[in-house]
C-alpha cells in the first residue's frame, strides 16, 4: 500500500446523521476523535430528513413506564427490553441536551417543549420543531460538533473495517477519486444509519444504503432481527421519481384522515380504536390491502386528507409537507394528498448491549445500524431519540476504552486494492445491479412475504452478487463498493425473512398461520453472522 | 416517458484545461426534477459525471446547481427541455461539484452561555423564519456583494441575526456581523429570490442586524450623515441645483383628453440630482392623458434609512407621505425610483395604490413613440426586479422604442448605502456592468432607477437613460417626422 493517508485517533466513528455526530461529540470528551462521513457532515443521512419529532417523557401526566409500555407492545414484544428501558429514561435528558446546544423545538405559551400525538402511543410525548426536527437537529448537533476538536472527514465512504485478530482497529475509506484512506482508532463507532434504498420505494436519502450492516457483517459482528423492515404507511405516489418521499406521520398526528378511492375512511375496518393513529405496520397493511383490493386511486394510492383542518394549522404545524406538494402541483390545504407504503427504516441492525458494544470487540454501534431497540415495529418518533441516546452511550463507551498501539494489516489493504482491480474489468454497471436488486426486493420482499418468493429474491441477490461490476474510472469505485453494500444487507433482510417463521409486527409471513401473537410468541431475535444464524427460542424475560 | 435535450457543464480540474459544455439527450419521466437528468446522464449516458446530491426531497441543501443561470436545488427544480445545468458559482471541484466546505464553515454556531433560558414562544417564532436555511449555498452562489469584496455571505448574516435573538447565545453576534461584512449588502435581494426556502435574507436579517447595530453606535459615518440631512432636510441629498419640485407647478394637466388622476412621488434623487429626467417623466405623463397631482410637502421614503438600520425617524417620514397623499384624495401614487416603490410597496402600510411608471405606462394604452435607430441594453433596478417584481414591463415598452439587447441581471452596486459606505465595493460592481455593457455592444443604456442610472454612469461611457426620457425621445422623433416642412 501506498504510506500516504493514514489518520490515527482515538475513536473512530463512520456516520454523520444524528446517531454519529452525538457519539463523535461524546467521544471527544475522551480523546482525540475522527468522524468520517460519505456525504458532507450534517446533510447525508436521514436524521436531517426527519420531519415528525422526538418522542420523550416531559409531563407529569406521563410517565416512563407508559412510554416502555407503548414501545414493546409498538414493537409487538421482540424489542430488547433493557434497551427500550434505557431509550425511554434516557430521551427526556438528551432532548434537554440539544435544548442547551440551542435547538430551537417548538414551545407552548408556558415556554414548555410542545408535544404532540403520535401513531401507537397513549400520550402526546412527541417533541417537534414543525415538520422539520430531524433538522433542526442535525443543524444542532453540527453546531456543537464545532465546539469539539472533532476531525470531520468529508465524503469518503467507508467500504471496509480493519481488524487485528478479533478486535477491529479502523476502517479502509474511498473518495470520489478513487483514492483509499485508512483510519486506524482504538475504538470504532458504526454510526451509518439504515438501507431502505435496496427497495425500489424508499424514504431514505442516497445515503440510506445499509453500508454498517455489509461491514459490521463483514467483520464478524452479529446481527439481530434483519427481517424487520419498516414500511412508512405514506409515502408519496406522484410523480413518479418522487415516489416513495416521506409523508410526514405528524399529518396524521395533527388530524389527517385516510380514505380510500370510494371516500370510505378505512381504518375503520383495521383498528377502529386508534384509526389513523395505529402503529405504522397495521396502517402501512392496510393501505396495502385497500390497494391490492382495488379500492386505491389512479395513481396506486390512497388519499390523505388534511382539508377539514384550519389552513394557518396546515401553515404552520406542516409547512415542509405543503411546500413540497406545491412543488408538485397539489396544495393540501384545498385537496387531499395521494400516498402508497414505502420502506422506511431497518429495525434490525447489529447486535448491541447497553453500552453501544457489538458482538466484536472494538466495534460499537448506534442509532438504526443498531438492532434491537425497536423490534418488530418502531413507533413514529422514537428513531430520533434513539440517535441521541445510544448514540451518547456508543459514544462514551468508546471513549473510554483503553488506549492502544494500531497498525493497519497490509493484507488487508491489499486485498481491497486487488477487488478495485476487479472494478476495471467488469461488465454490469452498478446502477444496473443496484436497480435490479431494488425491484426484486420489493417484488419479493416487501410487505407481504412468503417463503417461495423470498427463496426467488435470495436467488436473484445471489445472482447479481455474482456479476462483475464495472467502474467507468476510478471514481466509479465507490459505487461499485456501495451496490456491493448492498446486496450483503438485502442478503441479510431476505435471509432473516426465511428465519422468522412467523408472522410479527412488520414482517408478515403470508404462507404461515401461527396460533400466536407478538406477546406470547415462542420466538425472539433472529441472528446472522459469519459464523452461525438461526432464530432464538423461548427467551421471553 | 420524454426525450429531453440538455447541455451540461463539465470541468476536471486537474485534467481538463478548460470548462466544457456536454450535450446530452436523455429519457426520462413526466413531472422529472433536474435530479432525475443527472442520474439518467450518469446511470444510462456518462458515469463520469460528478454532482451531489442526497436526500432527494430538498431538505438537505447537497444538490443546488444553476439553471440556466438560476440556482436551484436540482431535487426539486422541473426539469426543462434545452436546460443548461451548471455548477454554483463558487470553485468547482469537478463538473457540478463546488467547494462547499469554507462557505459552511463560516456559518457562526451557538455557544451557549453560563445560566439556560429556553427561548419564549415569540422568541421562537422569531428565530424560526431563519431557521429553516438548509445551507444549500444557492444565496451564496447569487450573492453579487461577495464575488468583489470579504463577505461571509447572506446566510452567514441569516445565522448571526437568529443567535442574536436567542437567549442562550453568549456571543455578541451583531459586532461580528459588522467585521464579517453586514454593510458591504447592496439590498439586492438575489440571496431571497433563489433561496428555496423562501428566507428574506435582506428584510428579515441584514436590515434587522444593522438596526442592532445602530443601538450599538456601529453605524458607518457616512450612513450616519445620510440620516442626519434626513432628519434636518426631509431630504437624503444636499440641495445643489433647482429641484424637480421647485420647477413645476402642483398639478399638471396633460395634453389632450385626461383618461385618470395619479399622485407623483418623485424621490430624493430625481428631485435634487436628476430633475431632468422627472421632468421628461412628466411629459411622457401627460402625453398620455394622465393628470399628475404632485404634493409639494412630500419628503424621503426612508429607504436609505431601512436599508441602514438606522429606523428611528422612519414613522414621521412615514406618516408625513402617506398624509400629502391622502389630504388630496389620491387613489394611485405612481414612483419612478425603483428603490422608494419598492418602500412604498413594502415598508409602507398605505392607504392608496402604489405603482411603478413602468405599471401605469402599460395600464393606459399609451401612444406609439416613434423607433429611434439605436441598439440599447436595460439594467434591471434590483428594487424594481426582485423588490416589485417588475421585469416585462419595461422591456415591453423598450421594444416598442429601440432594439433592445439583454445582459445578465445583476446589481450596479449602488444600493443598500454601499455607494457611499463602501464605495471600493461600489466601485468594483459598477465595474463589473461596464464589461457587461460592453458585451452587448449597445450604444445606450437604458434603467428606472436614479440610484442605477447615477451610479452606472460613472462606470461607462455610453449614456445611461431613464426608460421615460427614451420613451420621450420616441414622441419627439415622431412629432419631427410628423412637422409639415414649411422651410422646403
Amino acid at each position: 500500500m501506498r504510506s500516504d493517508d493514514v489518520q490515527t485517533a482515538h475513536v473512530l466513528v463512520i456516520g454523520s446523521g444524528g446517531a454519529g455526530v452525538r457519539a463523535a461529540i461524546e467521544a471527544s470528551e475522551y480523546g482525540e476523535t475522527l468522524l468520517v462521513s460519505k456525504t458532507l457532515a450534517g446533510k447525508g443521512g436521514c436524521t436531517t430528513m426527519a420531519e415528525g419529532g422526538y418522542n420523550a417523557v416531559l409531563r407529569e401526566q406521563d410517565s416512563c413506564e407508559i412510554h416502555f409500555e407503548d414501545t414493546m407492545k409498538g414493537g409487538a414484544w421482540l424489542n430488547d427490553p433493557a434497551l427500550v428501558r434505557i431509550l425511554v429514561d434516557e430521551a427526556p435528558e438528551r432532548v434537554r441536551d440539544l435544548l442547551r446546544w440551542g435547538a430551537v423545538f417548538d414551545v407552548t405559551d408556558s415556554c414548555e417543549v410542545a408535544q404532540r400525538p403520535f401513531g401507537g402511543q397513549r400520550f402526546p410525548r412527541t417533541c417537534y420543531a414543525g415538520d422539520r426536527t430531524g433538522h433542526e437537529m442535525m443543524m444542532t448537533l453540527i453546531d456543537r460538533l464545532h465546539s469539539t476538536d472533532v476531525r470531520v472527514v468529508n465524503e469518503v465512504a467507508v467500504v471496509s473495517l480493519l481488524k487485528d485478530d478479533d478486535r477491529v482497529n479502523g476502517a479502509v475509506g474511498i473518495d470520489r477519486n478513487g483514492d483509499l484512506s485508512v483510519f486506524l482508532a482504538d475504538s470504532t463507532v458504526l454510526a451509518t444509519g439504515g438501507g431502505t434504498k435496496i427497495y425500489d420505494i424508499s424514504t431514505n436519502s442516497s445515503s440510506g444504503t445499509g453500508d454498517g450492516y455489509a461491514l459490521g457483517y463483514q467483520a464478524g459482528a452479529e446481527l439481530v432481527d434483519m427481517e424487520q423492515v419498516q414500511f412508512h404507511p405514506t409515502g408519496a405516489v406522484f410523480p413518479y421519481d418522487a415516489r416513495g418521499r416521506l409523508v410526514t406521520e405528524a399529518v396524521r398526528g395533527e388530524g389527517g384522515v385516510l380514505k380510500n378511492a370510494a371516500g370510505e375512511r378505512f381504518m375503520e375496518r383495521y383498528d377502529p380504536e386508534r384509526m389513523e393513529l395505529s402503529t405504522r405496520d397495521v396502517v402501512a397493511r392496510a393501505i396495502a390491502t385497500e390497494i391490492l383490493e382495488g379500492r386505491g386511486t389512479r395513481n396506486g394510492g390512497v388519499f390523505l386528507d388534511v382539508t377539514h383542518l384550519p389552513r394557518t394549522q396546515i401553515e404552520t404545524r406542516l409547512p415542509v409537507m405543503l411546500e413540497q406538494f406545491l412543488q408538485f402541483g397539489v396544495d393540501i390545504r384545498e385537496e387531499a394528498m395521494e400516498v402508497a407504503p414505502t420502506a422506511h427504516h431497518i429495525m434490525g441492525g447489529l447486535r448491541i448491549t447497553a453500552h453501544g458494544e457489538t458482538t466484536v470487540p472494538g466495534l460499537y454501534a448506534c442509532g438504526e445500524v443498531a438492532g434491537g431497540v425497536h423490534g418488530a415495529n418502531r413507533l413514529g418518533g422514537n428513531a430520533l431519540a434513539d440517535t441521541q441516546v445510544f448514540g451518547k452511550r456508543a459514544g462514551e463507551s468508546a471513549g473510554k476504552a483503553g488506549k492502544r498501539t494500531n497498525i493497519a494489516d497490509p493484507g488487508q489493504v491489499e486485498a481491497i486494492r486487488k477487488w478495485f482491480d476487479t472494478f476495471a474489468e467488469g461488465d454490469v454497471s452498478p446502477a444496473t445491479v443496484v436497480r435490479s436488486l431494488q425491484t426484486a426486493m420489493w417484488e419479493g420482499a416487501g410487505i407481504f412475504r412468503n417463503a417461495a418468493d423470498l427463496e426467488k429474491t435470495l436467488g436473484i441477490i445471489d445472482h447479481l452478487g455474482t456479476l462483475r461490476m464495472k467502474a467507468a474510472t476510478p471514481m466509479n469505485f465507490v459505487e461499485c463498493c456501495i451496490a456491493r453494500h448492498m446486496l450483503v444487507h438485502a442478503s441479510l433482510v431476505v435471509r432473516g425473512a426465511l428465519l422468522r417463521k412467523e408472522s410479527r409486527g412488520a414482517h408478515v409471513r403470508r404462507d404461515i398461520t401461527q396460533a400466536w401473537d407478538g406477546q406470547t410468541s415462542p420466538y425472539g431475535h433472529t441472528y446472522q453472522s459469519l459464523t452461525r444464524q438461526g432464530i432464538e427460542m423461548g427467551v421471553k424475560p | 416517458m420524454k426525450d429531453l435535450p440538455v447541455r451540461v457543464f463539465r470541468f476536471n480540474p486537474g485534467i481538463d484545461e478548460q470548462p466544457h459544455y456536454q450535450h446530452y439527450l436523455v429519457r426520462v419521466r413526466e413531472g422529472a426534477r433536474v435530479l432525475h437528468v443527472l442520474h439518467a446522464v450518469h446511470d444510462e449516458h456518462d458515469p463520469t459525471l460528478s454532482y451531489r446530491y442526497c436526500c432527494g426531497s430538498g431538505q438537505c441543501g447537497s444538490c443546488a446547481v444553476r439553471v440556466n443561470g438560476e440556482p436551484v436545488l436540482a431535487c426539486t427544480e422541473e426539469a426543462r427541455e434545452g436546460m443548461t445545468i451548471d455548477p454554483l458559482d463558487l470553485p468547482v471541484r469537478k463538473d457540478l461539484i463546488v467547494d462547499m466546505e469554507p462557505y459552511l464553515a463560516a456559518i457562526s454556531s451557538l455557544e451557549p452561555g453560563g445560566e439556560f433560558r429556553m427561548p419564549t414562544l415569540e422568541e421562537v417564532e422569531a428565530i424560526k423564519p431563519l431557521r429553516s436555511c438548509i445551507e444549500c449555498l444557492a444565496c451564496v452562489s447569487a450573492c453579487p456583494a461577495l464575488k468583489v469584496i470579504e463577505f461571509a455571505g447572506p446566510t452567514a448574516m441569516r445565522e448571526d441575526m437568529r443567535l442574536s435573538l436567542d437567549p442562550r447565545d453568549s456571543r455578541d453576534r451583531v459586532t461580528e456581523a459588522v467585521s464579517d461584512g453586514l454593510f458591504t449588502c447592496t439590498s439586492c435581494q438575489a440571496c431571497w429570490k433563489v433561496c428555496p426556502k423562501d428566507i428574506e435574507i435582506p428584510g428579515k436579517a441584514i436590515e434587522k442586524l444593522r438596526a442592532l447595530a445602530n443601538r450599538k453606535g456601529l453605524t458607518l459615518p457616512r450612513h450616519q450623515s445620510v440620516e442626519k440631512l434626513v432628519r434636518e432636510t426631509g431630504r437624503s441629498v444636499d440641495r445643489t441645483e433647482t429641484t424637480f419640485l421647485e420647477q413645476i407647478p402642483e398639478v399638471l394637466e396633460p395634453y389632450g383628453e385626461v383618461k385618470g388622476t395619479v399622485g407623483f412621488f418623485v424621490g430624493c434623487m430625481y428631485n435634487m440630482r436628476l430633475p431632468q429626467t422627472a421632468l421628461d417623466a412628466m411629459e411622457v405623463l401627460r402625453r398620455n392623458g394622465i393628470r399628475v397631482v404632485i404634493p409639494k410637502e412630500q419628503v424621503c421614503c426612508g429607504s436609505p434609512l431601512i436599508r441602514t438600520g438606522q429606523i428611528e425617524f422612519l414613522q414621521t417620514l412615514q406618516r408625513r407621505n402617506i398624509e400629502a397623499f391622502v389630504h388630496r384624495g389620491i387613489d394611485t401614487v405612481v414612483t419612478m425610483c425603483a428603490g422608494c416603490g419598492s418602500t412604498l410597496k413594502n415598508d409602507y402600510d398605505c392607504p392608496f395604490r402604489v405603482m411603478d411608471i413602468n405599471e401605469i405606462l402599460l395600464r393606459y394604452e399609451i401612444e406609439p413613440p416613434a423607433r429611434l435607430t439605436v441598439k440599447a441594453t436595460y439594467h434591471d433596478p434590483c428594487h424594481l426586479l426582485r423588490g416589485q417584481g417588475i421585469r416585462t414591463q419595461p422591456r415591453e415598452l423598450l421594444s416598442r422604442v429601440v432594439d433592445l439587447v439583454e445582459m445578465p441581471s445583476v446589481c450596479c452596486g449602488s444600493g443598500g448605502g454601499v455607494r457611499s459606505g463602501v464605495p471600493e465595493e461600489a466601485a468594483a460592481l459598477g465595474e463589473n456592468r461596464r464589461k457587461e455593457i460592453e458585451k452587448t455592444g449597445a450604444d445606450i443604456v437604458i434603467s428606472s432607477c436614479p440610484f442605477c442610472e447615477y451610479h452606472i454612469q460613472e462606470h461607462t461611457d455610453r449614456p445611461v437613460k431613464n426608460i421615460t426620457t427614451v420613451l420621450l425621445e420616441g414622441y419627439r422623433e415622431k412629432d419631427r417626422k410628423m412637422a409639415p416642412k414649411d422651410w422646403a
